[in-house]
């Protein structure tokens, strides 16, 4: 193989991690938010599954991107509702609860795709939308040679998630709103008792950061082009990774950014490990050695040793909410 | 001025009567069915026919009904063991949501015995040797995240979800990765395939007729009966329950609270293990789904029985129910998903978990502060 397509495929390989992984990004930011409010949600696979097939439809029959973003947003916000009125209000176990909204939003997710069946919208029925996901070229930037491809040319919904999480961060980090956030989120009790309206912080949260996760679902959904399979979920599994990489980012939305493109470099490596070896037979030939499933048990294997140092470091520095998974009850403040 | 108060406020209820508690479970089934159906008339399925096929199991008309009934002893099995086990360490208030690694690793386990000794010892050694090899398998694999939840208070509900994954990947692993090594794979298959046990390995079953029952359906009902007593009439079973109450008190008490954990912990694992090495010697064969997600699910059966083991029998029978029925109806209605199950069970959990709040609390009348002064 020449020089110019060898180094074509690692431009590829590289473009593709951030095309590939980025609705871990919006899973993991909309998480970050809920977790600062101290709700420990287990439904990220399910929310986004459903702000994905109801995003999809919605787009694709209507041809207009915005809608499609909108719809994901809104029904993944309900799952979010969801979770609040019965963790905050009705005091409901939040890993229940959490794990019974993945199973839910899962089979919503398969029953709506196989009861539409016939008159399913293919992307190509929906021109609007696809060239609406189509990549853009920045001016100037996007012509420069390798970081042209990989950073410059995506679609709009990576910029959408990598402003987002930047926003994120600083809603959290700069804003009085955040601060009083991530209060609630350490200790309800004494955040109460100086008057943060609890109730209220944590439904808004809940339900802003299960719509960021639906928004991953909707770009799931554009990125899969639409085709519905009954087997396998758009989300496939993302959702739990997004889990994982809250932990991996410190609940940082920032370095979120960063723990997408070293998951996203595991996640895509798998998928490229052959190509590139004979691409690359002599830098590279040992990827052929490698089994695929190490790739795909890396994320969680990292993300495991992470918590278990963290914790025997003893939360020096860690961004894990105080009150993560406690349910606030005020008579027992 | 005086300072707003609400009119209502919430309190704890100190009992609540098991009638009530009945009726708030079946009106929460009720109303998940009733909401199933409005949704199957949107599809365009009418509801009665698909309910009637589904919660006969597809058993009416059927030649080969005793099939149907073996199947949903194959399902039912390993759903009843693992929500026990859950229950367990859902009673400690330990977070176990790792019960599909552990399933996982048992059911390996028990595999790697099946390949290596099947052929040549007796059918009853070989099955028991798998039986404890699933139960160290899993019970360890759980283990860990109680001594570091113990040791150094890591998060064992994150821990253990990252566990689940690692062993489901090491699974596919040996079920898709080509060696000599390779034991677990059929060296005929032109694609790397899991090898089927030798007969040896196979789950034991007792003829009746043409039924064969599934003699795990009898070691499940023991365990029942076991925990049961063990809960309730021993001292570790007593130790489990003031630990989840209050471990504070259980420190005071004299109790070696860590001590309590881990070894509740592994029980619980190793009986996730069990239930993962009854599984593969029923279906004779591993495969990298073989959980059919009954890690995820025992959660939900455990919590919809409160935890108690008569509950988790009913409800692990219940839930078998609609995923075994939805699966035979959706053979006739083919719009509908066998995922339908997981929608309904979705919303029975949610409108059980609603009704939890009002069985724990009530609303009372709030004081009015002139009230409070006198």
């Amino acid at each position: 193989m020449n020089d110019t397509s060898a180094a074509s495929i690692l431009v590829l390989f590289l473009f593709n991690i951030i095309v590939y992984n980025i609705p871990l990004l919006y899973g993991t930011v909309g998480e970050i938010i809920t977790e600062k409010a101290g709700s420990l949600n287990l439904g990220v696979e399910g929310t986004m599954a459903v702000g994905a097939m109801f995003g999809y439809l919605a787009g694709a029959w209507t041809d207009n991107i915005l809608v499609g973003l909108v719809v994901s947003f809104l029904t993944a916000a309900l799952c979010g509702l969801l979770f609040a009125v019965l963790t905050v209000s009705l005091q409901a176990n939040q890993n229940v609860t959490g794990l019974t909204i993945t199973t839910f939003g899962v089979g919503l997710y398969f029953f709506i795709g196989k009861g539409v069946g016939q008159n399913w919208p293919t992307m190509q029925q929906a021109p609007g939308l696809s060239a609406a996901f189509g990549e853009i070229h920045i001016p100037v930037l996007s012509d420069l040679p390798v970081v042209g491809k990989v950073l410059f040319s995506h679609n709009p919904l990576v910029y959408l998630g990598l402003a987002i999480a930047v926003l994120a961060w600083w809603y959290l980090s700069c804003t009085r709103m955040g601060l009083k956030l991530r209060a609630v989120g350490e200790n309800p009790g004494a955040a109460d008792s100086v008057g943060v309206n609890i109730l209220l912080y944590k439904y808004l949260n809940l339900m802003l950061g299960s719509g960021i996760m639906g928004l991953g679902g909707f770009y799931m959904a554009l990125n899969m082009s639409g085709s519905f399979e009954g087997s396998n979920c758009w989300v496939n599994g993302y959702g739990w990774i997004a889990i994982a990489l809250v932990i991996f980012a410190n609940w940082n939305p920032l370095y979120a950014i960063l723990g997408t493109v070293v998951f996203g470099f595991f996640n895509t490596l798998q998928v490229y490990a052959g190509t590139l070896a004979s691409a690359f037979p002599d830098g590279l030939g040992w990827l052929n050695a490698v089994p695929p499933h190490l790739f795909k048990a890396l994320p969680f294997i990292i993300t495991a040793i992470v918590l278990v140092v963290s914790s025997i470091r003893n939360r020096e520095g860690s961004g894990q909410p105080a009150a993560l998974g406690l349910n606030y009850f005020r008579e027992e403040r | 001025m005086k300072p707003k108060q609400p009119l209502f406020h919430v309190v704890k209820r100190d009992h609540v009567s098991r009638g009530q508690l009945v009726l708030a479970y079946v009106l929460a089934v009720v109303i998940a069915v009733a909401v199933g159906a409005v949704l199957l008339t949107v599809m365009g399925v009418p509801f009665g026919a698909f309910y009637q096929k589904m919660f006969t199991l597809g058993l009416l008309d059927n030649k080969f009904a005793y099939k149907n009934v073996e199947n949903f002893i194959k399902l039912f099995v390993p759903l009843l063991i693992t929500s026990l086990a859950l229950a367990l360490a859902f009673r400690m208030r330990f977070w176990n949501i790792g019960g599909e690694g552990q399933f996982t690793l048992g059911a390996l386990c028990a595999g790697a015995v099946a390949m290596q000794l099947g052929d040549s010892l007796p059918r009853i050694v070989v099955l028991l040797l798998m039986a404890l090899a699933g139960m160290l398998g899993g019970g360890l694999y759980g283990v860990i995240a109680a001594i570091l939840k113990v040791r150094y208070g890591t998060n064992e509900t994150l821990l253990t979800l990252m566990f689940n994954y690692m062993a489901l990947y090491l699974l596919a692993f040996f079920g898709e990765t080509r060696g000599a090594w390779n034991f677990f794979l059929d060296p005929q298959s032109p694609r790397p395939r899991f090898m089927t046990f030798p007969e040896g390995a196979q789950m034991l079953t007792i003829p009746l007729g043409k039924f064969s029952l599934n003699v795990s359906l009898l070691v499940a009902l023991a365990l029942c009966a076991g925990i049961f007593v063990y809960l309730k009439y021993t001292k570790q079973g007593y130790e489990i329950a003031v630990v989840g109450d209050s471990p504070n008190t259980a420190k005071y008490a004299g109790m070696k609270v860590g001590a309590i954990v881990i070894r509740t912990v592994f029980l619980s694992a190793a009986l996730i293990g069990l239930a993962g090495a009854f599984c593969v010697s029923s279906a004779g064969v591993l495969s990298t789904s073989l959980t059919n997600d009954v890690g995820w699910t025992g959660i939900i059966v455990a919590w919809l029985a409160k935890l108690n083991v008569l509950g988790i029998l009913v409800a692990s029978a219940l839930i078998t129910v609609l995923q075994y029925g939805a699966q035979a109806a959706s053979v006739t209605y083919s719009s509908v998903d066998a995922n339908f199950a997981d929608l309904l069970q979705g919303m029975i959990l949610f409108a059980v978990l609603a009704a939890d709040f009002f069985t724990r609390f009530k609303l009372a009348r709030s004081a009015h502060s002139g009230e409070v002064a006198k």
